[in-house]
């Protein structure tokens, strides 16, 4: 094969849902060798075209053309005999298997009795997995690795199947910065030895540093072209979002000198120890650090989630204990958990369902709720953070993934709390609703709301924050001024001990 | 307003005019004013106990208890009426409060015991039945008080009582699954509990909510069961659990909890009594009865898994899609 055919061809591809037109007449050219970036807001049709592509579903018309014949991909496992492996948006692993069980899921090597040939399973996820860099034992329960690392054994299943075409819609949106260049040296490797590559990301900087080529969608419709070579960032976001958007980061300064809340020593057994910390009224108060440093088991512990068992929480000046979530939230406290779909949405619901759901108590008079308030401050909170308008009408297992993360926050937004945890609050949306999600936190904090935010984005976290508390093994090592550090520092003193000590245990 | 009489209400709404058309056309005496009423009695136990089976079902449960709480709860009335001799206005809110009981006990082992409602409530069953035949002897107990049959039997302004009760409970369920806290908060825990949990529902408190309603309504259908046959015996609600299970499957609500319409259940039943009414009149045995029931019921889930399929199908048929892009869509149909 000469290296200017493409190894596969998508023309015209089609494809409409009751209502939307998800994609509209999309082209695509996949040459081998090549990272090809798939790029649009939120809801345009990025996960639409995937799903077609690896045959989760047909397309209504169109045409695909694998080293230039015409082919159908009729289900995923004819795609997989087509060469082709796709790391989807939304999770496929098991989470009560073991990551080697998970790797080769569906593809289990077998021994000469038919039988599953366990060291052959174990002895192939720990050469994956050491290819990609990754510390995590085959042997381990992958429902017990964090939410990262699980990402990672999502992407070792594509990797194990050696693939002549590998597609991943937002590998990265649960991946901290080390994991992300780990990913992209594993990229890197695939592309030397010809393996054309679909690339779908929101964080628009590791699009820079990647991608070969790009097709931009706009509205389920082709706004930029395969081939083209040359890209740069501000171009990209015009393209994908049909005008300037402007400053990037909207940041305000809001914060005061009262402590709205002090956290003493705490400690937890899920890893957490010695965290003390003060909260400002209207301040934004970053948590930095690597993947699996324990910010998230933080959040928890001071949500109720996770039990203490050291220190002290003092709100407003008067000491705490939280039992349970409930007792937090009463107390003015919300989460938006990392997971948006495990722990944020109710599916069943459309999007007032889901707004509301913190703040049933003051939405009812002797237990009967008050559905006009709910659908105007539904409706109202949906024309702010100009989420889609599907919302309103449909249950949010309809809506894309930004639309679905904005639903979680407005929750909050709704609800009277007075300190927000934002545990990843822009992971996996766009641009767009990025910048939204910031002017979200802005208005926040003017109306002298506090609020932790944890992000592995670090440019967003440096340019957010006001103060950034540095995390390492679950304990907060130092706590700076945001504007006295540089991406570089944060980088070196999130990750200047190697973080996989706890774990060598475990391997 | 509009979304109790929402669109999940279409399917099981047809799915009820259609058998019911059925029946009419192949059956003479269906439309028959007696067959009607009658009709209207016979749904009535079935239909009162699934709305208790329904509410646990969209928390995410399932209550196979509620046929054997009717022969206890009967046998615990005639034990009453008959041998202890407490008053029959006094008997009633004892039985309902007893179901409720019931209920609460087998929810609070449930949500906070962490046992799969199916094995709790399959314990239930079980122990209920064994119960039940711990009194009397095991015997049925038969004459239990005059005054009982007329809450079956009597009329008001000529329509048979169970329709008001029918008419109550109802819109009751409704106006708390549609309207109240508590119902959005079912819903919530059927539909995602570990959000609920992040949301600061008591998800514990709720589930154990569900299975007090659950006692409740088998109680009331109790209570219609000894005053239809005015006895009690550790023989009745065989199978009921399973039917008023049924009426709500196939008045579309998912046994992953979180979804569907309580009035869909009533209609549900209906369908399933409809059928079995036509059957009867036609002389069918009751063999060729059960085997009909378990097909309505794989075919109202196989609908309700294949919908959209089958409106995909629909659309392309005739070239009919909903909302702004419809134009483009035909263009490539
Ligand atoms: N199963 C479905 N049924 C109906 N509509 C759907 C379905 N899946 C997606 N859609 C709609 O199709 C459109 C495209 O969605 P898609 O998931 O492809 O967006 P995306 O570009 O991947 O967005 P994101 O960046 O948020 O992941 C959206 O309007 C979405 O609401
Ligand atoms: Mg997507």
């Amino acid at each position: 094969m000469t290296p200017a055919t493409p190894l596969w061809e998508f023309v015209d591809i089609t494809k409409a849902y009751p209502g939307v037109l998800a994609n509209d007449k999309v082209c695509i050219r996949l040459m081998p060798g090549s990272i090809h970036g798939l790029l649009g807001e939120n809801g345009c049709g990025k996960s639409t075209m995937i799903k077609t592509l690896s045959g989760v579903q047909q397309p209504d018309s169109g045409q695909i053309l694998h080293h230039g014949k015409p082919v159908t991909i009729s289900d995923p496992q004819a795609a997989r005999e087509l060469g082709v492996a796709t790391v989807f948006q939304e999770f496929s692993i098991v989470p009560t298997l073991s990551v080697g069980e998970n790797i080769f899921l569906g593809n289990m090597p077998r021994s000469r009795f038919g039988v599953i040939d366990w060291a052959k399973v174990h002895n192939e996820a720990a050469r994956v997995l050491a290819e990609m860099d990754v510390d995590v034992s085959p042997e381990a329960i992958t429902g017990s690795l964090s939410v990262g690392e699980q990402q990672l054994v999502e992407i070792a299943k594509a990797v194990a199947m050696d693939a002549r075409m590998i597609i991943l819609d937002e590998p990265t949106a649960a991946l901290g910065e080390d994991e992300i260049e780990r990913l992209h040296q594993l990229l890197r490797n695939m592309r030397e030895r010809g393996t054309a590559i679909l690339y779908v990301s929101h964080r628009l900087d590791e699009v820079e540093r990647i991608v070969d080529e790009v097709t931009i969608l706009r509205n389920g419709c082709v706004v930029r072209a395969s081939g083209e070579t040359n890209i740069n960032v501000s171009e990209i976001v015009s393209a994908m979002v049909g005008e300037d958007i402007g400053e990037h980061y909207p940041k305000e300064q809001n914060a005061t000198k009262d402590i709205v809340l002090e956290a003493a020593g705490l400690a937890t057994n899920s890893g957490v120890k010695d965290v003390s910390f003060s909260l400002h009224r209207g301040e934004v108060l970053g948590l930095g650090g690597v993947l699996g440093s324990g910010r998230t088991e933080i959040a928890r512990a001071l949500f109720g989630t996770d039990e203490l068992t050291g220190g002290q929480i003092t709100l407003n000046g008067k000491p705490v204990r939280f039992r349970r979530e409930i007792d937090a939230i009463r107390a003015g406290l919300a989460l938006v958990p990392e997971n948006r779909k495990f722990d944020g949405l109710f599916f069943n619901f459309r999007a007032s369902g889901n707004v509301t759901a913190a703040s049933l108590g003051g939405l009812s008079r002797f237990g009967v709720l008050n559905l006009k308030a709910e659908e105007q401050a539904t409706h109202d909170l949906i024309r702010d953070l100009e989420i889609s308008t599907q919302a309103e009408e449909k249950t949010v297992n309809f809506l894309s993934g930004g639309n679905q993360q904005k639903i979680v926050i407005a929750r909050w937004l709704f609800s009277a709390s007075d300190i927000l945890i934002l545990d990843e609050p822009t992971q996996g949306i766009d641009i767009g609703a990025k910048i939204a999600v910031y002017k979200l936190i802005n208005r926040l904090t003017r109306a002298g709301k506090s609020i932790i935010l944890i992000s592995s984005d670090h440019d967003e976290l440096l340019a957010m924050s006001d103060r950034i508390a540095v995390v390492q093994h679950g304990t907060i090592v130092r706590t700076v001024d945001a504007s006295d550090l540089t991406h570089d520092d944060l980088v070196r003193a999130s990750a200047d001990t190697p973080q996989s000590k706890p774990k060598e245990a475990f391997a | 307003m509009k979304r109790i009489f929402d669109t999940q209400l279409i399917g099981p709404f047809a799915a009820m005019v259609i058998v019911a058309l059925i029946v009419a056309l192949t059956t003479e005496r269906f439309l028959n004013p007696g067959n009607l009423s009658n009709l209207s009695l016979q749904v009535s136990i079935v239909a009162l106990i699934a709305i208790g089976s329904t509410i646990v079902i969209f928390a995410a449960g399932i209550d196979l208890s509620s046929g054997s709480m009717v022969a206890l709860l009967t046998m615990i009335l005639a034990q009453m009426l008959k041998f202890v001799g407490i008053p029959l206005v006094l008997a009633l809110p004892l039985i309902l409060f007893m179901g409720g009981l019931l209920g609460l006990f087998i929810g609070l082992i449930t949500a906070y015991g962490r046992i799969p409602s199916f094995i709790t409530t399959l314990a239930a069953l079980i122990a209920f039945r064994g119960l039940a035949l711990t009194f009397n002897n095991g015997s049925p107990i038969f004459s239990l008080d005059p005054a009982l049959e007329p809450i079956f039997y009597g009329k008001l302004f000529g329509v048979p009582m169970p329709f008001f009760y029918l008419v109550f409970f109802y819109v009751l369920a409704a106006f708390t699954m549609n309207f109240t806290k508590l119902g959005r908060e079912i819903y919530a825990v059927g539909g995602n509990p570990a959000a609920a949990v992040l949301t600061g529902i008591n998800v514990r408190k709720v589930q154990t909510t569900t299975f007090v309603i659950a006692g409740f309504m088998t109680a009331v259908g109790a209570i219609l069961m000894s005053a239809r046959l005015n006895s009690g015996s550790p023989n009745y609600g065989q199978t009921l659990e399973l039917q008023a299970i049924a009426a709500a499957v196939v008045g579309g609500a998912s046994l992953a909890g979180g979804r569907g319409n309580i009035l869909a259940t009533l209609m549900g039943a209906m369908t399933i009594v409809i059928v079995q009414n036509g059957l009867n009149l036609n002389a069918a045995p009751s063999s060729v009865q059960n085997i009909v029931l378990g097909l309505i019921i794989l075919l109202a889930v196989g609908i309700d898994m294949w919908r959209a399929e089958i409106s995909g199908l629909m659309g392309r048929m005739f070239g009919r899609t909903s909302s702004q892009q419809s134009s483009n869509v035909k263009k490539e149909a």
